[in-house]
C-alpha cells in the first residue's frame, strides 16, 4: 500500500475517491434513469426542481433522509439493518479492484524539506494479480444482502423475492462466469492491466485493398462470449428484462418491500453498484479497458508536452483523459441499461431460468470450446 | 502493506458506512407511537394469509446444488483457460485440450442428462 | 508487530467468534450467517496468505454457493420440528462424536502434512508473481494430478445425478407424477 507516509495517504485517499465516485455516480443514475425513460416514453420527467430537473437529486436525498423509521412487527431486527449495509459492500470493493486508468508515474519532488519518491500510483483501490476471481467472488456475496434483507423482513413478498432473486442471480452465474472464460484464454491472465496492455496492441490487416489498423479489443475477438457477459449481468443486477425479484405486479417489490428512506436508496446504491462493476468489467474484457481508439499514450503525453507541462503534470493528465476515456465507456453501456428497460417486456420466471440453463449455458460452453481449439491453433504455430 | 490490507480497510469501512447511514437515517427520521396495524408484515389491503415461514419449492434448492456443482466445474476451467497458451506453446496443445475435453465431455452430459430429466423445468 | 500479523490477530479473532456461533446459535438462520462470516474471513486469511486463486475459490465457492444453498436449505425446513429431530438420541450423539472425533483426526493429520513443507514457502509479492503461481498450480493440476482432475468430474456429475433423483423421490413439486 506505501513505504511512506506521503504514499499510504494518498493511497487511502484514492480509496476513498474511488468509493465515493461510485457512490456519487448512483443519483446521477437515478436521474439519468427517471429522464431517460421520460425521453424514451415522450413524456417530460422530473423537470421542475432545478435546471432539467437535476436538483431533483437533492431533494429526493433530503427526503429519503427525513422517513420514519420502520421495523416490521416480526423482522428480525439485526438481519433487516444489516442488510442494506451489506447490500453495498460487494459493489465498492469490487470496484475498487478495477484499473480506472493508467498509472501516475511521480518523480522525485522537495516537499516540507524532505525528498519524496519516486513514486507509482496506480489508479484503482488495489491491485490483486487473480483480478477477476476476486471480482467474482466478492460480486456473489451480493445474493447475502438480499436473502437477509428477504427474511430479516418478516413478509412472504420479501422472502420471495429474495429467494427468486438468489436463484436467478445463482443461474446466471455460471453462464458468466463462463463466458469469460474465453477471453481469458485469449490474453492468458487474470489481472487487468495486463488484459487491458493486451487489447491495446495494433493488430493490422489489409481488406478491399485498404489497411486497418485496429486494437485487438476483446469484443472483436470474444463477440459470442462479449454478448452472453452482457445479458448475464442483466440478470445478475435483477435489471428489467430480468427483474423478476422485484417484479411489482406480483410481488409488490421484491426483497425490499418493507424498506423505505435511506435504506432502500441502499439497495439501490448496491444494485447501480453492481451494475457499475459489471459495465466496468465489460469495458475491461471487451473494450479496451482505459485505453483510446485512435489515440496512444505517447500521442497524449506529446500533446501535454507541447503546452510546457512538466513531467508529474504530463503524467497526471494523461491518467485524467485515459480515466475519462473508461468513464465514457462505462456511462454508455450504463445507459443500455436504461435503454434495455424501456425496450424489452420481462421474461417469465421459467423462460428466465430456461433461458439461463439451457441456452447461454450450453452457448458459451460452445465459446469456450471453439475459443480453445482456434487459440490451439493459432498459438502453436 | 498489501492490497489485502487495503480490500479489508474498504470492505469494513463501507460495511461502517452502512451502518452509519441506517443509524442516522433512524435519528432523522420522525418518531410516531407504536401502531399495531402499521407494523404488521405489508399486505395489499387484507390481513395476511400466509406468514413468511411458509414451505418453498424444492426446485430452489435443486437448482442452488446443480449451480454449485456446475460452479466447481467451471471454477476448474479458470486455471487451465490462465495456462493455455503455455502449455501449448510448449507443445502440449493437444494433451491439454483432451485433458479438459474429457471433463467437459462429462460437464455437457451432466447438463444435458439435467435438461433431459426435467430437473430444469419450472412450469 | 508487522502489519500481516496484525491482519492474521484481526481475521482470526473473527473466524473463532463466527465459528463457535455458528455452533452456539441455537436458530439456523443466524447460525448459517455466522458460517457465512466464517467462510468470507477464511477467503480473506488465504488471501493473507498469497493464495490469492484459492482465496478466490474459496468466496466463490464456499462463501457464495454453499451459504446460498445452506440458507435455502433452512428455508425448506420446518425449523422446530428439524431442530427437535436432530439434538435427540443415543443413536445421533453417537454419529455426532464419531463425525466430530473423524474431523479432528483429519485436520490434525492435514496440519501436520502441511507444516512439513513449510520452510521453503517463498512470498510472492506483486501481481505478476501472483500469476505464475496459478500457473504453477495449473500445471500441476493437469498433469501430476490429471487423473484426480477427471474423477472429481465423474464425481461431481455423480452428485448431481443423484440430487435430482433425490428430489424428486417424495413428495414435493418436483416429484415423478
Amino acid at each position: 500500500m506505501g513505504s511512506d507516509v506521503f504514499e499510504i495517504t494518498v493511497n487511502l485517499v484514492k480509496m476513498l475517491f474511488i468509493f465515493l465516485l461510485m457512490v456519487q455516480l448512483v443519483p446521477v443514475l437515478v436521474w439519468v434513469e427517471r429522464r431517460g425513460s421520460a425521453f424514451i416514453q415522450s413524456r417530460f420527467g422530473p423537470n421542475r426542481v432545478g435546471p432539467l430537473g437535476l436538483t431533483q437529486l437533492l431533494a429526493d436525498a433530503v427526503k429519503f433522509l427525513m422517513k420514519e423509521e420502520f421495523v416490521p412487527a416480526q423482522g428480525k431486527k439485526l438481519l433487516f439493518y444489516l442488510a442494506p449495509a451489506i447490500a453495498l459492500v460487494p459493489g465498492a470493493v469490487a470496484f475498487g479492484s478495477i484499473p480506472l486508468s493508467c498509472p501516475v508515474h511521480i518523480q522525485r519532488f522537495l516537499m516540507l524539506q524532505h525528498w519524496w519518491g519516486p513514486y507509482d500510483f496506480e489508479f484503482q483501490s488495489f491491485h490483486f494479480g487473480v483480478g477477476i476471481v476476486f471480482v467474482l467472488g466478492i460480486s456473489s456475496l451480493g445474493a447475502y444482502a438480499l436473502l437477509l434483507a428477504g427474511w430479516g423482513s418478516a413478509n412472504k413478498f420479501s422472502l420471495m423475492g429474495a429467494l427468486r432473486a438468489s436463484a436467478q442471480m445463482i443461474s446466471y452465474e455460471l453462464a458468466l462466469g463462463l463466458s469469460l472464460v474465453g477471453a481469458i484464454l485469449i490474453y492468458g491472465t487474470f489481472d487487468f492491466t495486463e488484459m487491458i496492455a493486451q487489447q491495446a496492441q495494433v493488430f493490422n490487416f489489409e481488406l478491399l485493398g485498404h489497411a486497418f489498423h485496429l486494437r485487438k479489443y476483446g469484443i472483436l475477438m470474444q463477440p459470442i462470449g462479449a454478448i452472453l457477459y452482457f445479458s448475464s449481468i442483466f440478470a445478475e443486477t435483477n435489471r428489467l428484462p430480468f427483474d423478476l425479484p422485484e417484479a411489482e405486479g406480483e410481488l409488490v417489490v421484491g426483497y425490499h418491500t418493507e424498506y423505505g428512506g435511506l435504506k432502500m436508496l441502499m439497495f439501490y446504491i448496491g444494485e447501480y453498484g453492481h451494475m457499475m462493476v459489471g459495465s466496468a468489467l465489460f469495458v475491461t474484457f471487451y473494450l479496451g479497458g482505459y485505453t483510446i481508439p485512435l489515440l496512444t499514450t505517447t500521442q497524449i503525453n506529446n500533446l501535454f508536452l507541447s503546452m510546457g507541462a512538466g513531467p508529474n503534470v504530463i503524467s497526471i493528465l494523461t491518467a485524467l483523459v485515459f480515466h475519462v476515456a473508461f468513464f465514457a465507456k462505462v456511462l454508455f453501456l450504463l445507459w443500455v441499461f436504461v435503454w434495455v428497460r424501456w425496450t424489452l417486456p420481462r421474461f417469465r420466471y421459467d423462460q428466465l431460468m430456461d433461458l439461463g440453463w439451457k441456452t447461454m449455458l450450453p452457448w458459451s460452453l460452445a465459446n469456450v470450446i471453439v475459443t480453445a481449439v482456434v487459440v490451439a491453433y493459432v498459438r502453436s504455430k | 502493506m498489501t492490497p489485502l490490507f487495503a480490500a479489508l480497510i474498504l470492505f469494513f469501512f463501507v460495511l461502517f458506512f452502512g451502518l452509519f447511514l441506517v443509524w442516522v437515517s433512524g435519528l432523522l427520521g420522525p418518531k410516531t407511537k407504536f401502531n399495531k396495524v402499521k407494523s404488521e408484515a405489508y399486505e395489499c389491503g387484507l390481513p395476511s394469509q400466509e406468514t413468511h415461514n411458509t414451505k418453498i419449492p424444492v426446485k430452489f434448492y435443486l437448482t442452488a446444488i446443480l449451480f454449485i456443482l456446475f460452479d466447481i466445474e467451471i471454477i476448474f476451467m479458470y486455471p487451465w483457460a490462465v495456462s493455455f497458451i503455455e502449455f501449448v506453446q510448449s507443445g502440449a496443445g493437444p494433451y491439454i485440450l483432451g485433458v479438459m475435453g474429457v471433463f467437459l465431455a462429462i460437464f455437457i452430459y451432466g447438463l444435458f442428462w439435467e435438461i433431459k430429466s426435467n430437473a430444469l423445468e419450472w412450469e | 508487530m508487522d502489519i500481516s500479523t496484525i491482519i492474521f490477530i484481526i481475521l482470526a479473532t473473527i473466524i473463532v467468534v463466527s465459528s463457535v456461533s455458528v455452533l452456539m446459535t441455537p436458530n439456523p438462520i443466524y447460525a448459517a450467517f455466522s458460517l457465512a462470516i466464517t467462510m468470507v474471513t477464511m477467503g480473506f486469511l488465504y488471501f493473507s496468505l498469497d493464495a490469492d486463486f484459492i482465496a478466490g475459490v474459496q468466496l466463490i465457492v464456499y462463501a457464495g454457493a454453499v451459504m446460498v444453498l445452506f440458507v435455502m436449505v433452512l428455508m425448506l425446513f420446518d425449523l422446530e420440528k428439524e431442530t427437535e429431530a436432530y439434538s435427540k438420541g443415543t443413536f445421533s450423539v453417537f454419529l455426532k462424536l464419531m463425525c466430530g472425533l473423524f474431523l479432528t483426526g483429519a485436520v490434525a493429520l492435514s496440519v501436520r502434512q502441511s507444516i512439513k513443507g513449510l520452510s521453503d514457502v517463498a512470498k510472492v509479492a506483486t501481481p505478476a508473481e501472483q500469476v505464475e503461481t496459478i500457473k504453477l498450480l495449473a500445471g500441476r493440476l493437469f498433469t501430476q494430478y490429471v487423473f484426480a482432475f477427471e474423477a472429481l468430474g465423474v464425481l461431481l456429475l455423480v452428485i448431481a445425478i443423484g440430487v435430482v433423483a433425490v428430489a424428486r423421490s417424495r413428495g414435493g413439486t418436483h416429484a415423478r407424477h
